[in-house]
């Protein structure tokens, strides 16, 4: 290329670097003002656990079953369960992560039969000792006691239409017996027939 | 023709106390809007947001950033050569004050007009190459050496087509209507290398880009490396050598080189505003606004520049201003001077 030639195509090449800097001007920014402004996380991101807010229920579900316990591979998780009166199964009393010791592998959640554990969005936690512990149930405290009173209520109208359906079929039962009996009388080949012509 | 400060106070004591607060006053504001205004320009130009914090948008973040410099504990390296090393950042920031003094923003009222205006403020850019100098070599540092060789080595030869470029306007001036302008019922014999005759020269017809589009990008480009911008900044390119000649500087000595550097730009955009944008004409707005808008603006570009190009390799450097630049001005010049004599005969 001549001398002019590579000067005048060497500036054109600035001019359009300046036009591709310059479109930015003005544009919007990708990054955001961090602790004043929430950011839009990530779908999968990853950090302390949390119990799930079920909304039929309005409370967690966790059976304190200690799948989540035996598989956790940082042993960090600590759940006291028991009976509760009036409730079928087991319920937790007390359920703590160490976040300090915590991996964030997600096998709790992978592993939970119940599915009540899932990813908190907390994006911002420091911590400056070593002990580092969430209690899950703290935010669930609130609901617990509604829980409990209307699972009580549930769970009584269940047993009751529970024994009232027993008592149904009982009775079916006890009609057919009877009107079964009462037939068998009243032809007692009919059957022998049917045997035979199967065989 | 602008009334200087000493027509209008009369003692020249006065005049020079007035003209020195009002150049400092405006230098020093000009260095806190323009990095404020660098770190937006990059930071737009980078999808970022910039300074935010200290004021709305951040408009206070170098009033802060001052408050830093003067805080800080001025440490002095040993092994140093004394006088040259304290000497150096007077030496970039005074030659400062004096061309910005130079330079006529307005139509009235100027702070002083000396018919070689011109030279001085290339002869007060020149200042700007033994400061760097004697902070390079009296630091004591291997880095801060190497950057003022280089700074010494690219001033000198971009002061060439900066002048060369320079001086097809003064040549476009002498040949103005004759080297007469009439202003109301005085004529005033034009005087080329006077700032303010420049500026007066350009109200009465196109400004000189529209004749010398060609001397206003090499003056531009030279005012670009004339001034260490990137991408010409080898004298200090952080990532070779720290900091360049001021890697040995801190507190409120570095910010004085800071201070030299933004008003280094402020004047060569200033410069260029009077030779080839017409200084303070416009329609409209008063003489001042026009002036600073245009200087802005080619701030503006400068650091839009500053934010686009990767910086040159020393030896693409040399080539650039000696196989391009200079030659061209040289031609232009040729060009101008022979465009001239054929028009005005």
């Amino acid at each position: 290329m001549s001398y002019l030639g590579s000067i005048f195509s060497g500036f054109k090449t600035l001019l359009t670097g300046l036009g591709i800097t310059g479109k930015e001007i003005g544009g919007k920014s990708v990054t955001e003002l961090y602790p004043h402004v929430e950011p839009e996380l990530p779908e999968a991101f990853r950090s302390v656990i949390q119990l799930v807010r079920f909304e039929e229920s309005g409370s967690h579900d966790c059976v304190a079953c200690m799948q989540c316990v035996k598989i956790c591979p940082s042993t960090c998780i600590t759940i006291e369960g028991g009976k509760i009166e009036g409730i079928k199964g087991k319920r937790a009393s007390e359920f703590e992560i160490d976040f300090a010791l915590c991996s964030l592998c997600g096998l709790c959640i992978d592993t939970c039969p119940t599915d009540t554990l899932e990813w908190a969005n907390i994006y911002d936690d420091a911590g400056q000792e070593r002990e580092w512990v969430y209690d899950l149930l703290k935010p669930h405290e609130a609901f617990e006691e509604q829980y409990l009173t209307t699972r009580r209520a549930i769970e009584a109208k269940e047993a009751a239409e529970k024994a009232a359906k027993k008592a149904a079929v009982a009775k079916a039962k006890a009609e057919k017996a009877a009107s079964e009996a009462a037939s068998q009388e009243a032809s007692p080949e009919k059957s022998d027939t049917t045997s035979e012509a199967d065989s | 023709m602008p009334r200087t400060l000493l027509d209008i106070f009369g003692n020249p004591f006065i005049a020079t106390g007035v003209g020195i607060g009002a150049v400092m006053t405006v230098l020093s504001i000009n260095v806190l809007f323009c990095i404020w205004f660098e770190r937006k320009v990059s930071a737009w130009i980078q999808r970022r947001l910039g300074p935010m914090e200290v004021g709305p948008q951040g408009t206070l973040q170098t009033v802060a950033d001052m408050v830093k410099l003067l805080g800080k504990q001025l440490l002095t390296p040993a092994g140093i050569d004394k006088p040259l090393y304290h000497l150096a950042p007077l030496i970039i920031f005074a030659p400062v004050v004096a061309s910005a003094s130079l330079l006529p923003f307005s139509k009235s009222v100027a702070l002083s007009d000396l018919n070689i205006g011109l030279i001085l403020v290339f002869m007060f850019g020149g200042f700007a190459v033994v400061g760097i100098f004697m902070a390079g070599w009296g630091s004591n540092n291997k880095y801060a050496l190497l950057g003022a060789m280089r700074s010494v080595a690219q001033n000198i030869s971009y002061e060439v087509p900066l002048l060369l470029s320079a001086l097809s306007v003064v040549l476009m001036v002498g040949a103005q209507g004759g080297g007469q302008i009439e202003i109301g019922d005085e004529v005033i014999q034009l005087n080329g290398l006077n700032l303010s005759h420049i500026t007066l020269a350009q109200t009465s017809g196109l400004w000189f880009i529209v004749f010398q589009p060609i001397a206003a990008v090499i003056f531009f480009i030279a005012i670009l490396a004339e001034t260490n911008r990137a991408p010409f900044d080898l004298p200090e390119a952080e990532s070779e050598l720290i900091a360049g000649f001021h890697t040995e500087y801190s507190g409120m000595r570095f910010g004085l080189f800071f201070f030299g550097e933004y008003s280094n730009m402020f004047i060569g955009a200033m410069l260029a505003t009077v030779l080839f944008l017409g200084g303070w004409d416009g329609p409209l707005l008063p003489g001042p606004v026009w002036f600073f808008f245009k200087s802005y603006l080619l701030i503006f570009v400068m650091m839009w520049v500053r934010w686009t190009f990767p910086r040159l390799r020393f030896d693409q450097l040399m080539a650039f201003c000696w196989a391009v630049l200079t030659p061209l001005a040289i031609v232009n010049i040729l060009v101008t001077a022979f465009a001239l004599k054929v028009v005005n005969g």
